[in-house]
């Protein structure tokens, strides 16, 4: 019954950013000169202002971390079965409406880390067919990432992106109010919940409470973050569109999976860009992901979908693999770059296997799970990346293939005891 | 209409002609033989990239070439490859195709090896001095100066040998008097010098009699002494800013090391009190910190051998001129010095100032122990052997060593405690300001022991001996809020922990 509070942990995280964000923005000023140095001024000079960014900062990460939890325990739990389809969907644009907070609100501080990054990170948009040099010019407001881009991106972060989030949650929550919470599959019948008000809210406020205690903690002891790249705010030096780019630039931890994918892609693929394939695979997965009520079938009928419950845990190792490359887990000590990488993937392919190991035991032993194709083939391409050393692609072609054969054959068999069974 | 056909009918003529400007000069018939010349093996003589370059060349380069072919200047395909393998700049190649003795000494077939320019000496067996690509860089050559400044002649007549009248007919190897004489006729003459380098000091010469290496030439007449090229070189002499120079700085010590490391050459050289003159100095410059600034790190401000010695008019400083030569760069030090008891002191006894303390060639980094008043110290020997009655000199040495120690080793220690403060998220930017006040206060600190007066010493040593309280008042400060936050989240989190508690109480009640 925990993962049911989830998405009010993570509405109690929007609220903060809300809050802390508005203390934050009586002292920001936008601008060349003054958006680094207004940063500066607050958090060294404005009484509390460091505790303020500091809980802006922990919060936004929190959240990210609470909705990505929610996200993943809705599809486990199957909650998006009719009719709550539109729920799933709301949900599933709120989350790309945070991912979009979080790629915006990097940039506002004016360093040069944040500078590199959305440098990077906006360049992906270049590789979409046609229209991705005027993509770039409309996220950049030009050719190249300057003060007009943190214009835009300060107008998107705290007027464009709240009011589009604070209607979607509206939604989110007017579904949740005249549809009730999803009831557990295969119960015929609602099971009778708790009243929302007092059980229900006053439970919610106790884990807020909890959380608030967490966050103020943390903001106190590590207020630049815990020290692990792509979740670290310290404001260093002040950005300079002029300084050369420095090695080992990376974004942000959620979007260390998608920085790591288009490293594995060669320059140039089936004709195309190697990144134009890459980011043509991302929309894929993200198209399939936010379909998923229509896509998973049986359990429009209320029954159960092994599939899609395995599916869910493929994906979590898939991105658990690509995050552990992206942050170059198991590269120290190696004595150049190809044998860093080698030494990476070995490591990573190791992690992601023991944690794949222990995911299929506890749903083997405790759920009684039977259907693994899909971490099966996730955790064989990292295997056969990271431990057999092919090309990442092409240990994804095999596993996906290889997945495909096995689904396959068990639908064929499927379908023969279904037959048997009717007759 | 018939306006439009004229426009069009210039514009195509035009064209053409612009076109036929393009194709350039024609090759002689000859020239185009010898470019697809083949040798025995069937391969082509001039290589794709020489024939490339030749594709390149503009019209004057070769209507040149055509001349140089027609009088038979050139005559074999192995020619022109040697030449076009030079690959060199338009300027750079119409000189060497107006000069027949480049011309004619590069054809390996009029010439020996020891009069042949050939692209690689070494292989060609050719004199090391007659390489092609050294004379084609040559500061000499560039200006306009090739061989017949030097060898006399006509460049553009057909033959002529002409030797200049200061070109020793013989023994020119062994008697090297007369190249300094040679090479004074211009760099002497300041108004012929004027024409090509306005910059230029013409008072080489000069300089060069007064000093030890033009006496033992000219008053002595022992060739072993170093005159014009043995620094610079012969062909392919380059300014001293060039990085290729025989004399560019990072070279000098080398240059100058190739005959006073060479302990058979220095043989019989001896100093003015009649002692050997040592070959250790190029070592122990290698290992100074002079030497590993130059050598090392490339820190082209450093001093090499000329920078104490000089030039053209290189000697070795005497007991004043040591330290009027390291004054040039430590300004501060040696006034301060001038200024001290030491002064007199050194005189008296006919010590080289800095040297004495510091070394010469083998200048090592200064250390604070220098200035400890125990055995084995600079400060505590010296004093022990010449100034025993005089207690208050080690006294001040000990204080000296004192406050620099204790100034240094706040400074390392609130680094450290500065640093661990901002990754708490404190505001370290005042006491990084005090540690800058503070580094610096170190530096004329040690500076200022060169007074040997302890009045001197404190006005820079007060003023940062204050930094390392006002550090350690901030860093106090620092710490009590950040003891202010802990405690602030304390209470925050026991309050809250009070709400969940009532909060729950009043749900169990509740549900009950």
């Amino acid at each position: 019954m925990g993962w049911y509070y989830l998405g009010g942990i993570t509405l109690f995280f929007f609220i903060v950013q809300v809050i802390t964000g508005v203390l934050l923005l009586m002292y920001y000023q936008p601008g060349e000169t003054t958006a680094y140095e207004s940063i500066r001024f607050l958090t060294t000079k404005v009484p509390f202002g460091w505790l303020i960014r500091s809980i802006h900062s922990w919060s936004a990460h929190l959240m990210i971390i609470s909705l990505v939890l929610h996200m993943f325990s809705t599809m486990m739990l199957k909650a998006y079965r009719p009719p709550r389809e539109l729920t799933w969907v709301s949900g599933y644009l709120l989350f790309l409406l945070t991912l979009g907070f979080g790629f915006s609100g990097y940039l506002l501080p004016w360093n040069k880390l944040a500078y590199f990054a959305t440098t990077v990170g906006t360049n992906i948009v270049a590789s979409v067919p046609l229209l991705g040099n005027w993509l770039l010019q409309v996220l950049r407001g030009g050719q190249d990432v300057t003060i007009n881009t943190l214009y835009r991106f300060f107008a998107g972060h705290v007027v464009i992106l709240p009011l589009a989030v604070v209607g979607f949650i509206g939604l989110h929550i007017i579904f949740i109010q005249r549809q009730g919470m999803a009831p557990p599959l295969g119960a015929k019948v609602a099971p009778r919940g708790m009243k929302f008000f007092p059980s229900f809210a006053l439970r919610d406020l106790l884990l807020w409470l909890a959380c608030l205690m967490v966050l103020l903690t943390l903001a106190v002891f590590l207020p630049y973050g815990p020290g692990i790249p792509g979740m670290d705010w310290e404001l260093g030096e002040k950005a300079d569109p002029l300084a050369p780019a420095y090695p080992g630039i990376k974004p942000e931890w959620y979007f260390l999976w998608e920085y790591q994918l288009l490293k594995e892609f060669p320059p140039h693929l089936f004709g195309l860009e190697g990144p134009q394939v890459c980011l043509f695979l991302i929309v894929i997965m993200f198209g399939i992901w936010g379909l998923i009520p229509w896509l998973d079938r049986r359990v429009r009928r209320d029954k159960p979908s092994p599939a899609f419950s395995d599916f869910g845990w493929a994906a979590i190792l898939f991105l658990t693999y690509l995050t552990l490359l992206g942050w170059d887990i198991g590269a120290g000590g190696a004595s150049d770059e190809l044998a860093a990488v080698h030494n990476s993937a070995r490591v990573c392919a190791l992690w992601t296997l023991l944690a794949g190991a222990v995911v299929i035991l506890v749903r083997y032993w405790r759920y009684e799970h039977r259907w693994f194709l899909l971490t099966g083939a996730a955790l064989l391409q990292g295997a056969l990346h990271g431990l057999a050393g092919l090309s990442y692609l092409l240990a994804g072609v095999i596993s996906v293939v290889l997945a495909a054969i096995g689904i396959a054959v068990a639908h064929v068999a499927g379908s023969r005891t279904d037959r048997r069974s009717e007759t | 209409m018939r306006t439009i056909l004229i426009i069009i009918g210039a514009l195509l003529f035009s064209g053409a002609t612009f076109a036929a400007d393009q194709s350039g000069a024609k090759p002689d018939p000859k020239l185009t033989e010898m470019l697809a010349a083949k040798d025995e093996n069937g391969k082509p003589i001039i290589s794709p990239e020489q024939q490339t370059y030749f594709n390149g060349l503009n019209d004057n380069l070769r209507e040149l070439l055509n001349q140089a072919v027609k009088k038979e200047t050139i005559t074999r395909p192995e020619h022109l490859a040697a030449l076009l393998a030079l690959q060199l700049r338009p300027q750079k190649m119409e000189l060497v195709l107006q000069n027949n003795c480049i011309l004619c000494h590069s054809d390996s077939a009029n010439h020996s090896a020891d009069t042949l320019f050939s692209l690689t000496p070494a292989s060609g067996g050719a004199s090391s001095h007659m390489n092609l690509k050294e004379v084609v860089a040559d500061v000499h050559f560039r200006r306009g100066v090739s061989c017949a400044g030097c060898h006399g002649g006509d460049p553009s007549a057909d033959l002529g040998h002409d030797h200049v009248k200061e070109w020793p007919e013989k023994d020119r190897a062994k008697n090297r008097e007369w190249i300094v004489q040679f090479c004074a006729r211009c760099h002497s003459d300041p108004t012929f010098m004027h024409e090509f380098n306005p910059a230029l000091p013409t008072d080489q010469l000069a300089k060069f009699k007064e000093s030890p290496h033009g006496r033992t030439l000219l008053e002595k007449h022992d060739s072993r002494a170093a005159q014009c090229v043995s620094c610079h070189g012969v062909h392919g002499i380059r300014p001293a800013k060039d990085p290729q120079s025989k004399v560019y700085a990072r070279t000098v010590p080398e240059t100058c090391g190739a005959c006073h490391a060479d302990s058979k050459i220095m043989a019989g050289f001896t100093r003015a009190d009649g002692s050997p003159l040592p070959t250790t100095q190029l070592a122990e410059y290698r290992l100074s910190v002079h030497g590993r600034a130059l050598l090392g790190r490339g820190d082209l401000g450093a001093p090499a051998c000329n920078t104490c010695h000089g030039n053209h008019a290189a000697t070795p400083p005497g007991i004043a001129g040591v330290s009027r030569s390291c004054s040039l760069c430590h300004s501060a030090n040696a006034s301060l010095f001038d200024g001290s008891k030491h002064k007199q002191a050194f005189d008296r006894n006919n010590w080289s100032e800095c040297a004495k303390c510091h070394g010469n060639h083998t200048i090592a980094k200064t250390n604070d122990l220098m200035l400890a008043s125990g055995k084995g110290s600079l400060c505590g020997d010296c004093h022990r052997e010449f100034a025993k009655d005089n207690p208050n000199c080690i006294a001040t040495a000990d204080y000296f060593r004192g406050t620099i120690k204790r100034i240094d080793e706040a400074r390392n220690k609130f680094s450290v405690i500065s640093e661990k403060l901002a990754a708490k998220g404190l505001d370290v930017e005042p006491i990084s300001n005090q540690l800058t006040e503070l580094t610096d206060g170190l530096k004329k600190s040690r500076t200022h022991i060169h007074s040997f007066s302890r009045d001197t010493f404190q006005q820079v040593a007060l003023p940062a001996e204050q930094a390392v309280q006002n550090t350690a008042v901030l860093v106090h400060k620092a710490r009590e809020e950040y003891k202010y936050r802990q405690f602030g989240l304390a209470g925050s989190i026991a309050l809250i922990g009070l709400l969940i508690l009532t909060i729950y109480l009043k749900l169990r009640r509740l549900e009950k």
